[in-house]
């Protein structure tokens, strides 16, 4: 398995750009998937298998549905581990929601109450993953449009609560942070503040788009600087991270992609280099 | 409060089919709930209908776009995916489409977005390489009928009631007149695809039942009987020899009393 220099920021890798950079071989320091696009498309899984010998990949899953009552889904994630198995990824991810009730698949990422039942579920649906995985899972923190009257604990609670029970990693996506707290009134700094700091294996950072008064995780936009500020703040607070560049719609040419990662390089960079003038002049 | 599970059933019903009423005093106050969860229920249905009219462009391009997008959302309220992994949805779409308002006036357009389907499907499978008539000759001339064969990935076996090839044809080229007629016609078409490329062609109904068949696990023996019961003139030899030479076998495992035979 290839690691990731905690500084080096990489870039969502979508099927419309793989033929590209499996042409191009363009200089990014790693890629990130969603292996829903490639479990049943054998030929971007071949090309992914091409790109998973040059670079450092993680996959970043989107159908695990690590929050719903009913269970995962054994078939997709024996699917999701053989995918593993080939690939052999820097990290596996999904995110604290739920997508999937019965037989339904919903396309989208459900919120979750934060209370005692749901911290029982996720965590046991985390032990599955990671048995059938036999690797730790990040677990991302979701954007929020919605809160449940029936939440006993704030989502940085939960989060802390199930990283101790499940053994689980995090995955700290900066734009939803900053999104969450807009759209349910929270301040953004207290919440990375309030996260456990070495359970952290990555950042994420995307795009949103403002409609009626609330910030919408769309993935279809340049970072805004927002987020960029919550990403020096995020740096200042837990150290460097691998950084992940998301864009999912209105997807730009490759070129945008790997300029939005080489700024978030030169954000850590800089910050690395003040923190090393700090520790001389100390 | 439900308990998570009830809740979940309750939330999907309203992602589904937007009827989010009776969940609103289920979220924390001071939230415009219907607002807010209708963000989850444009996604869920923006996402799968924009993923219905990527993989039938060429339906689109036939019915008209509004047409499809409306057979879309219908669609995705009537069928959600029940797998993650949207390559995997719309088989169904085309059966729906044929229950549409206005299809009526296009009896051919199940059987046209039947094959888009095929040929997306058989697009992104991946080559493999064939086997030889070498390798059939090590396995021994008695053994064949016995035999049973893999094909190639991207192969697709689909008859249609009209001459939806020529029209998928005229799309591919761009080459469509003002005004066609179609006739009806049954129509055998074998669909070939791999790394994004495809090509289709017609196949007589003896070639096309015995081909089929062997794609569906028969052995050569009882896929030869199948086509000569509907075509006299089948020749299995023959029609084996064109299959080989095609590259469409990639693997043979010979039945015997034992087990199977491996040659892949």
């Amino acid at each position: 398995m290839i690691s990731i220099p905690p500084n080096a920021s990489g870039i969502g890798l979508r099927l419309p750009h793989i033929a590209e950079v499996v042409a191009t071989h363009p200089p990014a320091t790693w890629l990130e998937i969603h292996p829903e696009n490639f479990l049943a498309n054998p030929h971007a899984a071949e090309l992914l298998s091409e790109l998973a010998r040059q670079y450092p990949i993680s996959i970043h899953t989107v159908g695990i549905s690590i929050g719903s009552a009913g269970g995962i889904d054994r078939r997709h994630l024996k699917r999701i581990r053989d995918l593993v198995d080939r690939t052999k990824p820097v990290f596996v991810s999904g995110h604290l929601a739920w997508s999937t009730h019965n037989d339904t698949y919903l396309n989208d990422l459900l919120p979750l109450p934060y209370n005692a039942e749901a911290l029982r579920v996720v965590e046991m649906n985390v032990h599955k993953v990671q048995d059938e995985l036999g690797r730790p899972y990040l677990i991302e923190n979701p954007s929020s449009y919605l809160g449940f009257a029936a939440s006993t604990m704030t989502e940085a609670e939960f989060l802390c609560k199930l990283v101790r029970r499940s053994g689980c990693r995090l995955l700290c996506d900066l734009s939803n942070i900053h999104v969450s707290a807009h759209n349910m009134n929270f301040n953004p700094r207290e919440y990375i503040d309030a996260l456990p700091a070495e359970s952290i294996d990555e950042f994420h950072l995307g795009g949103y788009t403002p409609e009626d008064g609330l910030l919408l995780d769309t993935h279809a936009a340049p970072i805004a600087d927002h987020a960029w500020n919550l990403y020096a703040y995020a740096l200042r607070r837990l150290g460097p991270r691998p950084t992940l560049i998301e864009w999912d719609n209105d997807l730009p040419p490759l070129g945008v992609l790997l300029g939005e990662a080489a700024r978030a390089d030169k954000i850590a960079a800089d910050f690395i280099d003040r923190e090393a003038d700090c520790a001389r002049s100390r | 409060m439900p308990d998570l599970a009830d809740l979940q059933a309750r939330l999907r019903d309203a992602v589904i089919n937007g009827n989010a009423g009776v969940i609103v005093p289920f979220f924390a106050d001071g939230l415009e709930v219907i607002n807010r969860l209708a963000i989850h229920q444009r996604n869920y249905a923006t996402s799968l209908v924009q993923a219905l009219l990527t993989k039938f462009p060429a339906t689109a391009w036939l019915a008209g776009t509004r047409f499809i997008t409306e057979a879309a959302q219908s669609y995705v309220r009537r069928h959600p995916p029940g797998v993650p992994c949207i390559a995997e949805y719309g088989e169904r779409f085309p059966q729906l489409l044929a229950q549409c308002p206005g299809s009526e006036r296009m009896v051919y357009l199940q059987d046209f977005a039947k094959l888009e389907w095929h040929v997306g499907q058989a697009s992104i499978a991946v080559g493999r390489s064939p086997l030889t008539f070498d390798d059939f000759a090590a396995c021994g001339i008695d053994m064949l009928p016995e035999a049973l064969l893999t094909l190639q990935e991207g192969l697709r076996y689909f008859r249609a009631r009209w001459p939806v090839d020529h029209l998928l044809q005229l799309y591919i080229t761009q080459s469509a007149p003002d005004v066609l007629e179609l006739s009806p016609a049954d129509v055998h078409i074998e669909i070939l695809g791999a790394r994004s490329e495809f090509h289709f062609q017609r196949l007589d109904a003896g070639t096309f039942i015995f081909r089929q068949a062997i794609s569906e696990g028969q052995v050569i023996g009882d896929a030869a009987e199948r086509a000569l019961a509907t075509d006299s003139a089948f020749r299995a030899g023959q029609a084996l020899r064109s299959l080989i030479a095609a590259g469409l076998v990639i693997g043979m495992r010979t039945r015997t009393h034992g087990g199977n035979n491996d040659n892949d």
